[in-house]
């Protein structure tokens, strides 16, 4: 039986607006970087003495986070040396009207709130974010998706690079205005997931309001197997690896409720570990790779698992096991070094080896053992971890924060936050909106794009995809305006607009080759009869390489129109050529004639104009003959 | 209404109707939807026509009261109790630090059901707060006053004083006071003059970011104070404040010639016109200036204050009347922060000799913020001087008006009170004035 599998998208959606959510700072990306500091951030504890287990983990790796800022980007507001400035009115005013577009119910009341995030993202140790808008939907292929909360948010800092001692980060991405779309988890295929993402897209990009271009957008992911617990995937930036994603989890999730089957199966109801200091018993030995991990310093700790013998190394499903799981673990806290029993002759550990390390830990016959290796600082940090990690698998899937990999598969990042880390940001007071700015939003909310792109399918007689494909460019405006101007075909019109960017950006055409004033202005040229249609790509390609004129580049490859009269000569040229070819074949030469015809004017004419031409020539010269 | 603060009106009345009190879980129907999450405080300046839950995501969100069908308690809340951590054990041996609190919230836990901030009072909680300090010392945390620092006056000075005095007899090591910092400098100024001759260190400390967020710099400052009070081989009052915008260094100013420069950030603490006092790092001090005074000697308190002194600023245009009205409220020293090398308008000049005349002592001081008086430059100066006017040399005005509430308090008038403000008791004036 297939479990169920649930999964909720977050999207992160950068604004444009003019300045950042809590200063006047544009939201500008800075490539240098004059100014640096360096801070700490501790967990702040709760009420109850409770702390955020999330928090706890990443100050115990004991990192600290240099920022590196351009007061270009940033002021003392992102080096957290500055209360917020008032939150910015335009990003409220978009936020809420994302939240409109999507059917959600407006916060007249908006409370700004502090996430706790230690990962040093934020220099502050917290994210400013509020609740915009509530309870809202809309339909993908005839399914609801319901949309929980639409928030206002303060983008994160970006990070640059982390080593063993530091995380370095960069202020510049520091308090952008996103908004945050949770949608409500959605059961089915990783397919569909994509679709809701792709709509979603269309749908922020209606409002005008969003940014654009890479990094803009980044989906989270919650995906749950079965009802089990819940994984969160974070920052995923390329739509197209979501569906891939969402299955690598099911896979891996399912590997580790089945692994939970075999243990109960097996009898084993807790996953009892101990450990050793393994160092001395290794530190001898003649195995190449016990010596590698060890290395100058090192310290080695063997952690035997009841009951997980044969199952550390175990892949029901491509591409995950329990082993791969622990190497993250340690990964994550800047250790390489961990192999297992499974894997143990693979790697090079002698069976003399395992049995002493077998003996070290009291390791019994069904039971697995995990090797740890490395700086003494990290082993201890480490082997608590994985301990946690192995007793947790009667339990299936562990509750924790994931990061997507290029490959469409996911690491293990942090433990996932509880729910104790919101508490309200005192020095922004509550928001409200007055009646005429809630009635302002309502009448702002733009049209269904799908009513759009379906009304250039019926109005334009555009095919359906590139009806999408003007929409998803933002040329729908553009389209319209040259189409209502200048007698073209629209799809020739709207061909030019999607479909020659990309042949040209192929051809290493660069942008502003291809902007649109240039593509107008070529249609322009085309429509008044001075340039063919077939002279178009090979007009502005030349344009955007010589850095001329649409019309400079066509007489410079010699490709000005010709005029009716001087078209007209040319074919009487052509007919009085093959006057015998007229007489056998009639009207039959056409077609060849037509093809040198087309040769010969080499795009400066309409190829409809030509052919016209060409028939009444034939005609009248046929005519004369007979 | 104890159960349901900072609502009122008509909100007020409709969880009344419900029988909700802050902290229990609510079903809210609206007409839009049903709402569930747990009823939070209101701010005391807030309308009467919002509730204001926290979601089970955390969030909080104002529901409109127009919108609102009823409310059910779906569970009643509970208070939280805190049981934190195990916190570290000092280690036997360490120094023993008294850390007095006054108000300036330097370490606190945060109340996520209700967003408030709790103080922490215990040497537990602290230790909890923060694990490092049961390395450096023995802290005997005690909250004395929980008052804002604008509203600190002279008479909680003394009390700091006699507090000081009091442990020292007891044995203490060292003292730490926590407090806020908008007007630090003045109580480092105060418990200076007022501690003369302390055989150990005390150091204020203060925080710039509240330590209710992760960021703060209460933390890496408590830990240099405690530091410092417990180890360090020299004496005296001392402000213990982040060196620069980094989480690596705090800087130790001493008590009166310290200042605020800055509205927010961690190093607004500047020392003026002398070097810093010492330089403490994570491994402990970096660097110590020459001069200051070893730990043990002679104590000669002198925790009185009088609070009949005021600090006025010279503007152009200022009227004299504001002279008089200082000496009509009761100041028997009148600290003026006279513009560059120490001058005033005529008209106020006038009022500062009717005022010396009547048995009032006149202080200058420069607005400039760094640098020495001089008042043989202009003629200006020269008229201040015949007519009496004590130049400060460099100290700094603040400095200057808590030493004139200390003379008072000592009893001393006249030319006698006038001498001690010339002189340089605490390090308050310099003979020589350094680049920088």
């Amino acid at each position: 039986m297939k479990e169920e599998l649930l999964v909720g998208l977050e999207v992160h959606q950068q604004l444009a607006c003019r300045t950042k959510l809590f200063c006047a700072c544009p939201p500008l990306k800075s490539e240098e970087f004059p100014k640096k500091f360096e801070r700490r951030l501790r967990p702040a504890q709760s009420e109850t003495g409770h702390l955020d287990p999330a928090a706890v983990y990443e100050y115990a790796k004991g990192k600290s986070n240099l920022y590196f800022w351009n007061p270009e980007s940033s002021c003392l507001v992102e080096a957290d040396e500055e209360p917020p400035h008032p939150l910015s009115a335009e990003a409220l005013r978009d936020s809420m009207l994302v939240a409109a577009t999507l059917g959600s119910h407006l916060m007249d009341e908006v409370h700004v709130m502090r996430k706790i995030v230690i990962d040093g993202s934020n220099t502050a140790g917290f994210q400013r974010t509020a609740v915009v808008g509530l309870d809202g939907s809309f339909e993908v292929d005839g399914a609801r998706v319901g949309v929980q909360s639409v928030t206002l948010e303060e983008d994160a800092a970006r990070i640059l690079g982390e080593d063993d001692s530091s995380h370095r980060y960069a202020l510049d991405r520091l308090g952008v205005a996103l908004v945050e779309i949770a949608l409500e988890p959605v059961a089915g295929d990783p397919e569909l997931v994509g679709r809701v993402a792709l709509h979603l897209g269309r749908v922020l990009r209606s409002t005008g309001k969003v940014a654009r271009g890479l990094g803009t957008i980044r989906q989270d992911m919650n995906v749950s197997l079965g009802g089990g617990k819940i994984v969160e995937v974070k920052g995923v930036q390329k739509l197209n690896l979501l569906p891939k994603i969402v299955e690598y989890e099911r896979r891996r999730q399912s590997m580790l409720r089945r692994v939970a089957e075999k243990l109960q199966e097996k009898g084993v109801k807790e996953v009892v570990c101990s450990s050793a200091d393994v160092t001395a018993t290794l530190r001898g030995s003649p195995s190449h790779v016990m010596s590698r991990l060890i290395g100058e310093g090192g310290k080695a700790v063997c952690i035997s698992a009841a009951g997980l013998g044969g199952l550390l190394g175990w892949e029901p499903e491509p591409g995950v096991r329990l082993g791969k799981e622990l190497a993250e673990v340690a990964k994550a806290n800047s250790l390489g070094g961990v192999i297992h029993s499974d894997e143990f002759e693979k790697q090079g550990v002698t069976p003399q080896e395992a049995a002493a390390l077998r003996g070290a830990v009291g390791c019994g016959e069904g039971d697995g053992m995990v090797l740890v290796a490395g700086r003494p600082e990290s082993v201890d940090r480490v082997v608590p971890l994985l301990k946690a990690r192995l007793a947790g698998c009667v339990g299936g899937v562990p509750a924790e924060t994931r990061a997507p990999t290029d490959a469409g598969e996911t690491r293990y990042m942090r433990p996932r936050p509880g729910s104790q880390r919101m508490y309200p940001e005192t020095d922004i007071p509550d928001i409200t909106v007055t009646r005429s700015e809630m009635a302002e939003l309502a009448r702002s909310v733009p049209e269904d794009w799908r009513v759009i792109v379906g009304r250039l399918e019926r109005e334009r007689s555009l095919s359906a995809d590139l009806a999408l494909k003007l929409y998803d460019m933002d040329a729908v405006g553009e389209f319209e305006e040259l189409s209502g101007r200048l007698r073209l075909e629209p799809s020739f019109i709207a061909s030019v607009l999607v479909d020659l960017p990309t042949r040209l950006s192929r051809e290493g055409v660069g942008e502003e080759g291809y902007a649109p004033p240039a593509l107008a202005a070529a249609l322009e040229a085309v429509a008044a009869g001075r340039m063919a249609k077939e002279a178009v790509p090979d007009v502005l390609k030349l344009a955007w390489e010589k850095g001329v004129t649409a019309a400079q580049a066509a007489d410079a490859l010699g490709l000005g129109a010709v005029d009716e009269g001087r078209l007209g000569a040319l074919l009487d040229g052509l007919v009085s050529r093959h006057r015998a070819l007229i007489a056998e074949k009639g009207e039959g030469a056409f077609s060849p004639l037509m093809g040198e015809a087309m040769k010969e004017v080499r795009g400066r004419a309409d190829g409809s104009l030509v052919a016209r031409l060409l028939k009444e020539k034939i005609t009248e010269a046929s005519g004369a003959a007979g | 209404m104890g159960d349901l603060p900072g609502y009122k009106g008509a909100s007020l009345r409709f969880l009344e109707e419900a029988g909700a009190a802050v902290g229990d879980v609510l079903e809210v129907r609206t007409s839009w939807g049903t709402v569930t999450g747990t009823l939070v405080p209101r701010y005391l300046d807030a309308d009467g026509e919002h509730v204001v839950l926290k979601l089970r995501s955390g969030y909080n969100v104002g529901l409109s009261l127009e919108e609102l069908v009823d409310a059910k308690v779906a569970a009643k809340g509970e208070k939280p109790t805190f049981s934190p951590p195990p916190p570290p054990k000092p280690a036997p041996g360490l120094p023993k630090v008294l850390l007095i609190g006054t108000g300036g919230t330097i370490a606190s836990r945060v109340d996520y059901r209700t967003g408030a901030v709790r103080p922490a009072v215990t040497s537990d909680e602290l230790y909890s707060l923060v694990p490092e300090l049961s390395q450096v010392a023995r802290v005997e945390p005690e909250i004395m006053f929980d008052i804002l620092s604008e509203n600190i006056t002279p008479a909680h000075w003394a009390k700091l004083a006699r507090r000081v005095y009091r442990a020292v007899k007891e044995g203490v090591d060292g003292v730490v006071i926590t407090h806020g910092t908008d007007t630090l400098g003045y109580t480092a100024a105060g418990l200076s003059f007022a501690l003369g001759g302390v055989p150990v260190p005390v150091v204020l400390v203060g925080a710039q970011r509240s330590p209710d967020r992760p960021s703060s710099d209460a933390p890496l400052n408590l830990l240099a104070a405690v530091s410092i009070a417990g180890s360090a081989k020299f004496s005296g009052v001392y402000v213990a404040m982040h060196l620069g915008e980094s989480d690596d260094k705090v800087a130790l100013h001493r008590g009166t010639r310290v200042r605020k420069n800055h509205t927010s950030r961690r190093d607004a603490f500047e020392s003026v016109g002398v070097p810093l006092a010492a330089v403490w790092g994570r491994n402990g001090l970096e660097h110590v200036a020459d001069g200051l005074p070893p730990r043990g000697g002679e104590f000669k308190p002198a925790p009185r204050f009088d609070g009949g002194a005021a600090l006025l600023k010279f503007y152009p245009s200022m009227p004299g009347a504001l002279v008089r009205a200082a000496r009509r409220s009761g100041s028997k020293i009148i600290v003026v922060e006279g513009t560059g090398l120490g001058h005033v308008s005529k008209e106020v000049a006038r009022e500062l000799r009717l005022f010396v005349r009547s048995g009032g002592i006149a202080c200058m001081t420069s607005q400039c913020g760094r640098g020495r008086l001089d008042l043989n430059v202009y003629d200006t100066g020269r008229d201040l001087l015949r007519m009496g006017v004590v130049p400060l040399e460099d100290m700094l005005a603040e400095t200057a008006l808590a030493k004139a509430m200390w003379v008072l308090g000592t009893g001393a008038r006249g030319e006698r009170a006038k001498e001690l403000m010339l002189k340089d008791l605490a390090g308050e004036t310099t003979t020589r004035t350094f680049p920088g």
